[in-house]
């Protein structure tokens, strides 16, 4: 590898190593949920609408939460309390949580009771809290190998996820767009099309903790006017403005502003507002009051003469609407519509901008308008409801108690209190996926996900998976193209192929989601540095040249006169560490836009002073030694965070000899705009893309070592490889993720050549003897469980086994119970047979009525419910493994078997480079057929050279020639993407040198010699290893044919299905050949007398068909005489049809000729 | 390729000899022949190795499969083959009989001290009890009867350098030629200014100094042959067995193959005696 040419290019890759350690590879889960924990419950607590339970029936009751804590991960067991870890709850099926405790004030009769926890938990139990692994409150935090390793965990596992009932879940990314920000659009197509031009819509999605709320201001025959939920039509813009107490014309034009031609453009709807008559504020809520949604009732109740509770006005409502629902991000304190008002005419403004010209224009799909949503957020969401609804019931239940007169004892709110709503509301959220808030009547479904344990990479990269919330059959290109703004954060190769192609991504290397900031130091901060709150400037001033808007978040704080003097300075003072760091400052347009709030994409950068980087060997220097880590980078003022939109201020280098006067930041490697799962592949910038995107595919079905603790794993489905490899040409991100550690293929000599035959359209021969030796090995773990329940009845489920027959045979049992050991279990180290049973588990009969000795039941009592192996019958050999017993929530037994089965390669089965180049085994043959060079040297695998022409994947090639120069020079070979330029990946040139010196062709073809005939080949063999990975799909587990077989009981077709042993249908397509082809004998046979023949007796007259009468003859229905019956033979479900058609009065007939 | 009409009469020189290396010179045949003993020598020369392990206990982290497998690679010295039958020799039903227990020892091992191959590591309180039975047979059957590491054989390259041509070069151009090669085959000598061939068994057929010939506008500076009736045998034996017994079980081998092929033929021949004259053989 070569030095760069300056000192710096080569070393500061060190930040990259520091940046993963000091945040972990999937920070941007673990950061949002300890976010959560940490300050999201308590402003939940403390929220208005949550904070006090309170009771209609005595107004002097009430419930307030002081504090909330969340403890560690425990469990109470028979009154002991015991930590609770991580693999124990996947082992016994448990839910991995922690306590969720709160102190509480409240009234219990007169006196006030004050309820403080101590030691970090509180008073009260409100529910259990499922924690993130590698959170803070995880056990696992902070714990070394060593210590990881007595836990039963595996140090490589990024956490990230929750166990819950046993089973990992992942709370996927979603992407949304962001919320309270105006987005200039042209709306919808059709809108767009109707006007030619100027269709524009100004829209924003206000969410605030309590309401969401969508307002657009469309442009309406030149008119703009307000859409929103609320109002039944749209209404005028100006007659809004004017509800809000902008009464003269002069002041609605001096808000959107004089200059230019808004005054005419403003015009119509000044115009319009003019023809409704609406000229003062009274006027203006007295319009909208009419157009009110839900008004349609009557003013005042109808009669009734009791008193009932005043119902307010409509112009009341209409006021109130205009307060706290549209724009109800923007707030109005007392009725002072100001900020407001300045915020529509801000809208306005934007909206006529992009009239005059379409550049204006936001792009929805730009990544800077995008929000990702994490497992924090999600979770507070959903915490928020289920608090909601704690404290409904218990004011409910307040309600019933304090109404009544005279109660035996003196009612206490604190021992009401029920812990199930919320720790059954978080479970069965996380482990159903379906997310229900109900105060914004959300539903959402798939929001989690299992974890897929196929590979460790295929963990992993489902933590870094974003999916958007488009749905997938809209045929719009738009948000699954790349966008030129996802530089950086999202992996521009992996994604999946088909409907969610797209839709799905992955977040790069480096990507960090930002968390909520508190927004009001910021805004002091802001104000200090010259930031005039726009009640107190005059309208105009807003407007003047130099000055510009600054916006928080999407409100407006206020004006300032030198706004690029403003960017700058706070600039400085994140850098200086006074600002959260992930907080982002930039222009837009002639504004300023600070943004604290969470889910904005950014990632690390170097800073550059007019091109000169800040980060410089000395710091390096003082990096490696050990004494900065990353953050020491962040405080002294080296690196920052850019978002998406402050990345729009900068101007970026890719390497530092780009530097120019000009560039603000340096990228820290140019690799880490891939993500993960896309960094294994070595030179991926040598490859066509889609083969890269084919690669992040096939690497997560990729066989190998799932985590270091595998072997203590119980999972559904585990595959193994008996002998995974390191690649010999590995990548930085490798090495970064720990792929190099647990690896998920094998280094297999490859020779690129066509020999026999056996290897064309993608198939590989392979070499028997190296598959003797180990190659492509693999072990299939497979569980079978069975819990045994308790019943009301006091009986409960039992695992036996079976008694010897008695009686004077003795006969043996059943071969089905062969592998049962004493225990009715299987016993470890059995041999399968098809059809053998792994647990003799035995249900009562009666689970409902009372039994007099449950405990002694005889065996009568109970039916079998065995859990019984089902191999298929193509002389699988499959072993028990082990067996677990243990208990899960329910106390109740739990009983988990596992199966092994190794496997070597066979015909058939799938392999993969890290190139997207996949195939099957095409033949596998003797070594002493194989090719052979000179040196001894002689092909795992064979390969087809047409591979490559139409794939172009150059990586592949420039793999195979590293590799085979590291096994000569005994150096693992990097092929890190974009890596040449800074010395991160091998030159092909360099390679080529090595391989001279090592006595080999510069072009890593060889001499080969054919094995069977033993001359010499013609041509020269390109051979070297390449790192191939073993798929998950397996001939064994597809095998399927059947002669005979079962059939479904209605239509008695054969079924359908390998795990049914079902038919091979002969389907459409196939039948329009035969008949094309004119095989009719053909056809009947297999579409009826190999399918569902039947016979049916059919009276000749009356076309009907007959039955069997009590003597044998069939008879027909109608005559009931077995006179002109004819035998005909008809596919049962033919016959089906005709009876589902006189069942519902339809009488098909049977008009039958002489054949 | 013309076949050549001269008599055969193969010759061995043999080069070098070391406890699992072997190298010699076979001439005076042709491929057919040296490409047989090859095939003979990887796949058909009998070895012993563990083919069956029954296992009492196992608690490793490696489970029975893992381990039977990692068993049966074990190189065993197997210098007893001869005196064994394998199962498909023997009679059926004699083979239990005549099984003689050896003593067998795998490669390197000579004593309690020696480590040995790392079969599993294992931890305090973990159980490993097996009893392995170890066989007779060949690496058609499986590749850990392969009694060789690798076994080769190279034509003997035959060069011959156009120095008419050469001499247009200058000094600088040559010594660029000879560097044209990976494996250093040509040097030029200093005193004489002529280019020289070092080791022509050297030459690996890359075919690189032929290319830089034709990059210089010089074609045919150099012919290159293999040589057809000349191959250098390179045998890396495992430690199963010596390399010469290697290669001498291959002949026996071969030769049994040819002495069956005679009986057979003798046989076919007396069986078309009885009613008429064979069909002359195609050649």
């Amino acid at each position: 590898m070569s030095a760069g040419d300056a000192g710096l290019v080569n070393q500061k890759y060190a930040l990259l190593p520091a940046f993963l350690q000091a945040k972990g590879l999937i920070r941007q889960h673990v950061s949002s949920f300890n976010h959560f924990i940490a300050s999201d419950l308590l402003k939940i607590i403390k929220a208005k609408g949550n904070e006090r339970v309170t009771c209609d029936a005595d107004p002097n009751f009430y419930l307030r939460y002081t504090n909330i804590y969340v403890g560690r991960p425990s469990l109470e067991e028979d009154y002991i309390q015991t930590e609770l870890t991580p693999n124990q709850c996947r082992l016994r099926d448990q839910t991995y949580s922690a306590p969720i405790s709160v102190d509480v004030e409240y009234t219990r009769g007169k006196e006030v009771v004050i309820r403080k926890g101590k030691s970090g938990a509180g008073a009260i139990l409100i529910g259990r809290m499922p924690i993130m692994l590698r959170s803070d409150r995880c056990v696992l935090t902070g714990k070394s190998e060593e210590e990881l390793a007595w836990v039963g965990e595996c140090p490589l596992d990024p956490g990230g996820y929750f166990v819950v009932k046993g089973t990992e879940k992942v709370i996927l990314i979603q992407e949304q767009l962001s919320k309270n920000r105006i987005i200039i659009d042209t709306g919808t197509p059709a809108l767009a099309a109707r006007h030619s031009h100027g269709a524009v819509v100004a829209s924003v999605t206000s969410s605030t903790h309590e309401r969401k709320s969508k307002t657009n201001i469309v442009s309406k025959h030149n008119r703009l006017m307000l859409k929103h939920n609320a109002f039944t039509e749209d209404v005028n813009i100006v007659i809004v403005m004017r509800a809000m107490g902008v009464e003269s014309d002069e002041e609605v034009l001096q808000l959107v502003g004089t200059e230019g031609p808004f005054a005419s453009l403003l015009t119509p709807t000044l115009q319009h507002c003019k023809e409704e008559g609406v000229y003062t504020r009274q006027q203006a809520l007295d319009y909208l009051a009419g157009k009110v949604k839900g008004s349609g009732r009557p003013a005042s109740p109808a009669g009734g003469g009791g008193f009932t509770r005043r119902t307010r006005s409509r112009v009341d409502e209409a006021r109130d609407i205009l307060a706290n629902v549209v724009l109800c991000h923007v707030p109005v304190v007392q009725f002072d519509y100001q900020q407001k008002v300045t915020y529509i005419a801000v809208m306005v403004r934007r909206m006529l901008y992009a009239k005059l010209d379409p550049s204006f224009i936001d792009d929805r799909d730009y990544y800077g308008n995008k929000r990702l949503e994490l497992a924090g957020g999600l979770l507070a969401l959903l915490f928020e409801d289920l608090f909601k609804r704690m404290n409904a019931d218990l004011k409910r239940q307040a309600d019933s108690s304090l109404s009544k007169a005279n109660r035996a004892t003196q009612f206490d709110i604190a021992k009401c209190i029920r812990t199930d709503t919320i720790t059954f509301g978080l479970e069965h959220a996380i482990s159903s996926g379906n997310w229900t808030i109900k105060r914004f009547r959300m539903e959402r479904k798939g929001v989690t996900q299992v974890l897929s344990r196929l590979s460790f990479i295929s963990a992993v990269g489902m933590m870094t998976r974003i999916t958007s919330q488009f749905e997938k059959t809209r045929k719009v290109s738009g948000p699954r193209a790349l966008q030129p703004s996802q530089w950086g954060m999202l992996c521009p190769a992996d994604t999946p192929e088909g409907e969610s192609c797209g839709l799905v991504k992955n977040l790069a290397l480096m990507t960090h989601v930002t968390t909520d900031e508190e927004e009001a130091p910021i805004a002091r901060l802001a104000h200090i540095m010259g930031v005039e709150p726009a009640s107190l400037v005059n309208q105009s001033e807003l407007r003047e040249r130099g000055c510009a808007l600054v916006f928080l978040n999407g409100n407006i704080l206020g004006v300032h006169r030198r706004p690029k003097y403003f960017v700058r300075s706070f600039r400085e003072m994140r850098r200086r560490g006074r600002v959260g760091e992930f907080v982002s400052v930039y222009m837009q347009h002639d504004t300023v836009q600070i943004a604290s709030d969470g889910g904005r994409v950014c990632r690390p950068l170097i800073i550059c002073d007019r091109g000169v980087p800040r980060v410089k060997d000395e710091h390096l220097q003082l990096l490696r030694m050990g004494k900065w880590n990353f953050n020491s980078f962040l405080h002294s003022g080296l690196l920052e965070y850019l978002d998406v939109n402050e990345e729009n201020n900068s101007l970026v280098a890719l390497y530092e000899a780009d530097c120019g006067p000009r560039v603000t930041h340096l990228e820290i490697e140019p690799f880490t705009i891939l993500g993960v799962v896309a960094g294994l592949i070595p030179f991926p910038h040598h490859n066509q893309s889609p083969r890269n995107t084919y690669q992040c595919a096939m690497g997560k079905q990729a066989m190998g070592n799932v985590a270091f603790n595998q072997l203590n794993r119980m999972d559904t489905l585990l595959y193994l490889l008996c002998y995974p490899q390191r690649p010999l040409l590995t990548t930085k991100t490798i090495e970064l993720v720990g792929f190099d550690r647990l690896g998920a293929g094998q280094n297999a000599t490859v020779a690129v050549m066509s020999y026999s035959g056996y290897d064309i359209e993608d198939a590989i021969v392979m070499n028997r003897a190296s598959l003797d030796r180990g190659f492509g090995r693999c072990i299939v773990l497979r569980k079978y469980g069975t819990s045994l329940k308790k019943y009301a009845n006091r009986t409960q489920d039992r695992i036996v086994l079976p008694a010897a027959a008695v009686g004077p045979a003795s006969a043996p049992r059943p071969a089905k119970f062969r592998v049962l050991d004493r225990d009715g279990i299987a016993a470890a180290g059995e041999v399968l047979t098809q059809g053998e049973i792994l647990v003799n588990k035995q249900m009562p009969t009666n689970t409902r009525d009372p039994v007099s000795n449950p405990a002694a039941m005889p065996d009568t009592f109970y039916r079998n419910a065995p859990v019984s192996w089902k191999g298929y019958t193509g002389g699988e050999k499959c072993v028990v493994d082990k067996v677990l017993l243990t208990s899960n929530d329910d106390c109740s037994c739990v009983v988990k078997v596992l199966v092994r089965h190794t496997r070597r390669p066979e015909l058939g089965d799938k392999f993969s480079s890290r190139h997207g180049q996949k195939g099957v085994v095409g033949s596998i043959w003797s070594q002493s057929d194989m090719p052979f060079s000179e040196r001894g040297l002689v092909p795992d695998l064979i390969m087809n050279p047409h591979g490559f022409p139409s794939r172009m994947t150059v990586g592949k090639m420039i793999e195979l020639l590293g590799s085979k120069a590291a096994v000569c020079t005994g150096r693992f070979h990097y092929g890190t993407a974009f890596g040449e330029p800074a010395g991160l990946a091998d030159k092909v040139e360099s390679i080529s040198q090595e391989l001279v010196e090592a006595g080999y062709s510069y072009s890593g073809k060889d001499f080969l010699h054919s094995g069977i005939t033993g001359e010499a080949l013609e041509a020269h063999i390109f051979m070297g290893p390449v790192y191939y990975q073993k798929l998950k799909h397996m001939v064994l587990d597809k095998m399927h044919a059947r002669a005979r077989g079962p059939r479904v009981v209605l239509t008695r077709q054969p079924t359908e299905g390998r795990s049914r042993d079902g038919g091979l249908r002969l389907g459409e397509m196939e039948r329009d050949c035969l008949i094309g082809y004119g095989a009719s004998m053909l056809l009947l046979e297999r579409l009826m007398i190999s399918s569902d023949q039947f016979e049916v007796q059919v009276c000749t007259h009356c076309g009907l068909m007959g039955y069997k009468r009590h003597d044998g003859l069939a008879v027909c229905p109608l005559l009931r005489s077995p006179e002109h019956i004819a035998s005909l033979r008809i596919p049962y479900a033919a016959k089906l049809l005709f009876q589902e058609l006189q069942s519902m009065n339809i009488v098909p007939k049977l008009l039958l000729a002489e054949a | 390729m013309a076949t050549k009409t001269t008599k055969r009469e193969p010759q061995v020189e043999l080069r070098k000899l070391t406890d699992d290396y072997c190298e010699f010179v076979l001439k005076g045949t042709d491929v057919s022949m040296a490409n047989a003993l090859r095939r003979i020598i990887l796949v058909e020369v009998p070895t012993i190795a563990i083919e069956l392990v029954e296992f009492e206990a196992n608690t490793t982290v490696l489970n029975d499969e893992f381990l039977a497998h990692r068993l049966g690679l074990i190189p065993l010295v197997s210098t007893r083959v001869h005196d064994m039958k394998s199962i498909y020799e023997a009679q059926v039903g004699a083979w239990v009989a005549r099984r003689r227990r050896h003593y067998i020892h795998p490669v390197g091992y000579h004593d309690r001290e020696d480590k040995g191959i790392l079969l599993v590591k294992m931890r305090r309180n973990q159980e490993l009890k097996l009893r392995a039975v170890a066989r007779k047979g060949t690496g058609k059957d499986h590749a850990k009867w392969m009694p060789v590491a690798t076994c080769v054989y190279q034509f003997m390259p035959e060069i011959t350098i156009n120095h008419a041509l050469m001499d247009t070069l200058t000094d600088d151009q040559k010594e660029e030629w000879c560097a044209a090669d990976p494996r250093k085959t040509f040097r030029l000598n200093k005193l004489t200014h002529r280019v020289e061939v070092t080791n022509p068994e050297l030459y690996q057929y890359d075919g690189e100094v032929l290319a830089k010939a034709e990059e210089m506008g010089k074609p045919g500076l150099v012919a290159i042959k293999q040589k057809q009736d000349t191959f250098i045998f390179r045998v890396e034996g495992t430690g199963v067995l010596p390399p010469q017994d290697i290669v001498l079980t291959a002949c026996e081998v071969l030769a049994s193959k040819i002495r069956n092929l005679d009986a057979a033929l003798a046989e076919e021949a007396r069986r078309f005696d009885g009613r008429e004259e064979p069909a002359p053989m195609q050649a």
